[in-house]
């Protein structure tokens, strides 16, 4: 785009982790995602004059937007609701701003985005001491514009929604709120800083079978939307303005590689799977975005094991009506058909249902979420209650309460519920059978399993979040990565009591995390006892074939033995020997996890 | 230059839409247009929305407003306009 750039445009590298395979080339989208790092850069003398000048073009842009959003706010909402980004737009202006900004990127030598942040501090700083309470959350408005300006500053606008054909996203992280802005039809591979095998984007990238690469540390501060990128998932690796060389390499393996990234789907997709010694399992899809819809009865999967309902939450702030909710679950059951689809109710804190909490937490993951959320801001429960039962009536629908802590969560939201149902026939309004589950992921849930298997039709096992709370691992965080341990002791310890479980108590259980979708995990998982998983449809086809390919027995002596292990490491080293010892043609060396080492 | 006193009126004090209303006019008009607190707390530009929301202006707070330009008569009886009518706000 810009000539200055051009010549200096050097190939550069970036080592991540491939977490969805494939290899694509394109140009670079950045997408911004609210949780703005702002870093420190010096500037050259000769520099300056540049970047004041770009701090005023994205002051410029940041005021059309505002402007946009006011003319919107005010025939929604009304003049008055309106004010507020009127004093947004008297900030933007506002001369002691701009003063401060530019003063300190031309004395500090600093870079716009850091003068920006030094500049709003100090006001924020200022505002702290405010006595009065109401005037001293006029802070807020303050970050809310300095924010702005920042994504101004990224370059990005409020329309990435449109992609180009070869838009290939490259982000901080994404969020399941930035997804559900995005075209993701049109996106043909992910880059992030953040993220491991089980973030998000890894989880979003398979189900859309792009490729993508995560953990690149500062890739999105470097790339310029609209840069050609390569994103090398076999390798994990990304190449930002590739020479011609690399691109006609990267040209060349695209073509002979084409219709590699798209596993077959099965033929014999509709029949029961059996196992060699006859034992039946059943394959079910988790689905969040339209576009993984039509892979659901692509690979076969015997309906929705797992939907993810915050997808449905696109824009901060706006909660989806009970009619369009009750619209998407009516979709959803249609395509589940016989077979059902299972919608997990809001997996999200109040920072998504804008304005519900206004403090930040300080660990949001153990924090208002999910369903401590819904039970606490019970409207939300209600309506999405109200839409899941109704639509429950054009098809098989149930429910699965997530992060359940024990029997008390089930209680109340069941409560609820049923209070929503008699108030439908009450209000003569159709609705239709739902049974309700708990998601079994925090670590009360697993050591009272027992007891809230009484209280539930069934359990959903949600392994990622299972390993985040067990072993206290962040799993978005890279620094803590080796502690993400999916198949340490622990982990099958609760798994098996979880499934021992809900078995004594006669209901089903499906395990719907990513192990489910890992071929390797999926022996030890059916050793401990799973018979149901539920996994991104593009999985299915290579999970099938394992399960098709082993006996029960086997399974379960190697989970048996697994369940001796002291560590993860040993966890990891006996299952890779025992599966390409067993099984080398379904299990070549490639397809186990890595040893720690090799990583 | 002249100078008047005001008292801040509405129940939310100088906030955002205040703020905002106060500030847009006070850009209408050429004068040099400033807000100080008679407590000598602080005082602010009336032309800029950040230093006017410094001013931490509670209910009640007594501000001396100065003017001084070829405008200042017109721009003073406005702003003071605005903070004896509590910015809109004060009925209901």
């Amino acid at each position: 785009m810009s000539k200055r750039r051009r010549k200096t445009e050097q190939e550069e590298r970036w080592r991540g982790r491939g977490v969805s395979e494939g290899v694509a080339l394109g140009r670079v989208l950045r997408v911004f995602n609210g949780t703005r790092q702002v870093y420190r850069a010096t500037l050259d003398e000769k520099d300056i004059g540049r970047e004041v000048r770009r701090l005023r073009a994205a002051i410029r842009l940041a005021r059309r937007q505002l402007l946009a959003i006011k003319a919107r706010a005010e025939k929604e909402l009304g003049a008055d609701h309106a004010y507020i980004f009127d004093a947004h737009l008297l900030m933007l202006e506002d001369r002691k701003l701009l003063d401060d900004v530019e003063k300190y990127i031309s004395e500090e030598r600093a870079n716009a985005e850091w003068a920006v942040k030094v500049a709003a501090d100090r006001l924020l700083a200022v505002y702290a001491e405010i006595k009065d309470d109401y005037l001293r959350e006029r802070g807020s408005d303050i970050e809310d514009v300095t924010q702005r300006i920042l994504v101004a500053l990224s370059g990005e606008g409020l329309d990435y929604r449109k992609l180009t054909e070869d838009a290939i996203i490259v982000a901080e992280d994404l969020l399941p709120s930035a997804v559900a802005e995005l075209d993701f039809e049109h996106a043909r591979a992910i880059a992030t800083d953040a993220g491991g095998w089980t973030s998000h984007t890894a989880i979003i990238a398979r189900g859309l079978r792009i490729p993508a690469v995560v953990g690149l540390r500062d890739l999105h501060r470097r790339a310029q939307t609209g840069d050609q990128v390569v994103v090398d998932a076999q390798q994990g690796i990304v190449i930002l303005h590739p020479s011609a060389e690399t691109v006609k390499h990267y040209k060349a393996l695209i073509t002979n590689s084409s219709g590699v990234r798209h596993l077959p789907a099965s033929e014999d997709g509709r029949g029961p799977l059996l196992m060699l010694d006859g034992k039946e399992i059943t394959l079910r899809a988790n689905v969040e975005l339209p576009a993984e819809y039509e892979d659901v009865r692509r690979y076969g999967a015997r309906g929705i094991g797992l939907y993810r309902s915050e997808f449905l939450l696109s824009h901060k702030g706006a909660m989806p009506s009970e009619e369009e909710q009750c619209e998407a679950y009516r979709e959803v059951a249609e395509l589940a058909g016989e077979d059902g689809a299972t919608i997990r109710l809001f997996d999200l804190g109040g920072e998504k249902f804008g304005g519900a909490t206004t403090e930040t937490e300080r660990n949001p993951a153990l924090g208002l979420r999910a369903i401590r959320f819904s039970l606490r801001q019970e409207e939300v429960l209600r309506t999405q209650a109200r839409a899941i039962l109704r639509a429950a009536a054009y098809g098989h629908l149930d429910i699965v309460l997530p992060m359940v802590s024990d029997v008390t969560d089930v209680r109340r939201a069941k409560r609820l519920i049923n209070e929503e149902r008699a108030r439908l026939d009450s209000e003569g309004k159709k609705s239709g059978r739902v049974k309700i589950g708990a998601m079994i992921e925090v670590p009360s849930a697993v050591m009272t399993a027992d007891k809230v298997a009484r209280e539930v039709d069934f359990f959903s096992l949600g392994t990622n979040d299972l390993v985040q709370y067990l072993l206290a691992v962040d799993r978005g965080n890279e620094d803590v990565a080796d502690w993400f341990r999916s198949l340490h002791p622990a982990v099958l310890q609760s798994i098996e009591r979880t499934l021992d479980a809900a078995r004594k108590a006669l209901i089903p259980a499906v395990v719907c995390g990513e192990m489910a979708s890992t071929p390797a995990y999926v022996v030890v998982l059916i050793g401990l006892g799973a018979t149901d998983l539920s996994m991104t449809p593009s999985s299915i086809p290579r999970v099938r074939r394992t399960i098709a390919g082993i006996k029960h027995a086997d399974a379960q002596e190697i989970a048996l033995a697994c369940l001796e292990c002291e560590t993860a490491d040993d966890v990891e080293e006996l299952v890779r020997v025992r599966l390409s010892k067993n099984w080398p043609h379904l299990f070549p060396p490639k397809s186990l996890p890595a040893p720690r080492d090799a990583e | 230059m002249i100078e008047r006193r005001v008292r801040v009126t509405n129940r939310l004090g100088l906030h955002a839409r205040a703020a905002a209303l106060l500030v847009r006019t006070a850009n209408t008009f050429q004068s040099t247009l400033r807000l100080e607190r008679v407590d000598a707390a602080a005082a602010a530009d009336a032309k800029s929305i950040l230093s006017v929301l410094m001013l931490a202006a509670a209910r009640g707070t007594e501000l001396r407003v100065t003017a001084d330009g070829v405008d200042e008569m017109e721009a003073m009886s406005a702003l003071c306009g605005l903070f004896a009518d509590g910015f809109g706000e004060n009925e209901g």
